[in-house]
């Protein structure tokens, strides 16, 4: 476990946020984070030049700030970055425009890592912020493909114009109209190979893939795991 | 007959590269110090170790010593101060007070190399409190407390767990009267900065800056390494008081960069005190007759492009008699100095003057 000193800032206990989590369990936290083996990599010194904000376009549209992400860690703030995890983190779109910092700081790196934890701690943020995504992290997970023609709800894109009804109501024929086969595909994206799928459960249930979103959708979560070790089992995989 | 003698003001490390460089090339030299050793400032202040590479003052001074005393053509006199010098450039008379007597001397040139003192924290506007708690010091006293390889409290003898540097201590200040900024306290603070991480194990290290001054290599030689492998904590912003507090000192100030007010508790604090002109350098300068600035250094009056000439012909001057300098100021503005002495010796030899 990385050290984790005792905040040095005299903060009044209301200005810390968060009140409700105890100041181990926020320690426990960040430990988890600069103890991730990228952690180093990603964390030099920080000049406070503000480049990265410069270059970020979530700093363009929300009170976000990555250089704020690479003081508090380079501060060993636990409150704020713990903070930072239940609120900010999730602003980042992940682009890494912020690895021009002339020191070699990535802090959307270190941002991957306090998502990866939030996740895998069920953090209400992490919750919060995947709720949308339950569907698309169903399919990714079970098929491979992330987005496919029949989730694409006709009335949820009125600014695509009359012709998306048409499209839904005859999507299979739309989709054969396509010239590459592989695309002749309504439930997924594209065409996926048997032994395609066979791999990837493999490697959702060997890297921890899964178990990471056990916390955060405990439902999808169930249901992943049985479609995948009743799939595994029929092919006599044995993990 | 022409004067043939370059006579040095001071034998710390500017006046040591000057004496050295005139007498490599040929010329009479005599080093006049008013303490009783060579060496400057390292060596009166009790330097731990040198900017940038952490080597030790006395070894690395010792060895400048060594060299400019391996010219038959230098003598040294110590315990020695010119209370008066008259003549004319080529032919100028000094008296020197050495001990119980004055003795004459006669030089075509003159080399000052009179040096700084350390800003005394005591006129400092904040309210730092240096002669009042024991555990605010200034960098020339960890440096001595480095030296005899102990980082301690000074008020109870305990090894400090948090320790903070406060930038800028007399320097960069309207109030005071020192608008300039002093050149070597960024990368020094942040030497010992590195020096008290590696004696205390565990201690908490920050520097409270206005910005970091790391010219050139100090960037990567010092204040990289100090940040990424020795995990001080730069931490903009400039503390405003320190005050007692359950027998530790609360520092008060704002952490500029993150926009809050902050107040941290310390048990050492270092005040990274600027340079000021020695009571020699300030002296001198009225016995000579030469221009000093606003600040009370001399003026270097021919600007950038010749960095040691004075406004008395044959009167050249060096290190941080001129202002603020780092070693290798001193060394660079003593070595031309030399040659420039030199050469003023002989031109006036050949024109017969």
């Amino acid at each position: 476990m990385a050290q984790v000193t005792f905040d040095p800032y005299l903060k009044l206990e209301h200005l810390a946020g968060h009140a409700d989590v105890t100041r181990a369990e926020k320690e426990r936290l960040i430990s988890k984070v600069m103890a991730d083996r990228r952690f180093p990599d990603y964390l030099y010194g920080c000049y406070e030049c503000g480049i990265c904000v410069a270059v970020c376009p979530s700093a363009r549209f929300y009170d976000f700030s990555p250089r704020r992400i690479a003081q508090a860690a380079a501060r060993v703030d636990v409150d704020l970055m713990f903070q930072q995890m239940e609120e900010d983190i999730w602003e980042c779109s992940q682009c890494f425009s912020c690895l021009r910092c002339p020191r070699g700081n990535n802090p959307g790196g270190i941002i991957t890592i306090m998502r990866e934890v939030a996740v895998e701690e069920g953090r209400r943020s992490a919750k919060t912020a995947l709720e949308g995504y339950s569907r698309i992290i169903y399919k990714i997970m079970s098929t491979g493909t992330q987005v496919s023609p029949d989730m694409l709800q006709p009335d949820a894109f009125p600014d695509w114009g009359p012709e998306v009804k048409d499209v839904s109501e005859n999507l299979s024929l739309w989709r054969r109209a396509l010239p590459p086969e592989t695309h002749h595909t309504t439930s997924t994206g594209w065409d996926v190979a048997e032994s395609t799928i066979l791999e990837l459960y493999v490697i959702w249930l060997e890297t921890g893939a899964l178990e990471m979103i056990k916390e955060v959708d405990t439902g999808i979560h169930m249901i992943l795991e049985e479609i995948m070790e009743e799939r595994l089992e029929e092919e006599g995989i044995e993990i | 007959m022409a004067n043939t003698t370059v006579a040095v003001i001071g034998g710390g490390p500017a006046g040591l590269a000057a004496g050295a460089s005139a007498a490599s090339l040929g010329s009479e030299v005599v080093i006049i110090e008013k303490l009783p050793f060579l060496g400057g400032r390292p060596i009166e202040e009790n330097y731990a170790s040198l900017t940038p590479y952490l080597r030790s003052a006395e070894e690395a001074m010792g060895e400048v010593i060594d060299h400019a005393l391996s010219f038959e053509n230098l003598t040294v006199m110590l315990d020695s101060k010119v209370i008066a010098v008259t003549g004319d450039p080529g032919d100028f008379v000094l008296e020197v007070q050495s001990g119980e007597e004055v003795v004459s001397l006669t030089a075509g040139s003159i080399i000052v190399a009179t040096g700084f003192q350390h800003f005394d924290p005591g006129r400092e506007t904040q309210m730092y409190g240096y002669y009042e708690f024991d555990d605010v010091i200034a960098l020339q006293d960890l440096e001595a407390m480095l030296k005899e390889g102990r980082v301690q409290r000074p008020s109870n003898g305990e090894e400090p767990k948090r320790v903070c540097f406060v930038q800028c201590v007399g320097s960069r200040d309207r109030q005071i009267g020192n608008e300039y900024c002093s050149k070597v306290c960024c990368g020094v603070a942040s030497k010992e900065a590195i020096e008290v991480r590696l004696a205390v194990p565990g201690v908490e290290v920050f520097i409270f800056y206005i910005d970091m001054r790391m010219y050139g290599y100090w960037e990567s030689q010092i204040y990289w390494p100090a940040q990424e492998k020795h995990h001080v904590q730069y931490v903009k912003g400039i503390i405003s008081e320190v005050l007692p507090k359950d027998g530790r000192l609360l520092v008060r100030g704002e952490d500029t960069t993150m926009g809050r007010p902050m107040e941290v508790l310390m048990d050492l604090v270092v005040l990274s005190v600027g340079m000021e002109p020695s009571m020699g350098t300030r002296e001198i300068a009225g016995i000579l007759g030469i221009e000093q600035n606003k600040y009370g250094f001399i003026e270097a009056v021919k600007g950038p492009l010749d960095t040691v000439a004075t406004s008395r012909e044959g009167i050249f001057a060096v290190g941080s008699a001129l202002g603020p300098a780092d070693l290798e100021d001193c060394s660079s503005t003593g070595g031309y100095a030399g040659a420039r002495a030199t050469a003023f010796i002989r031109s006036h030899a050949k024109a017969g003057i």
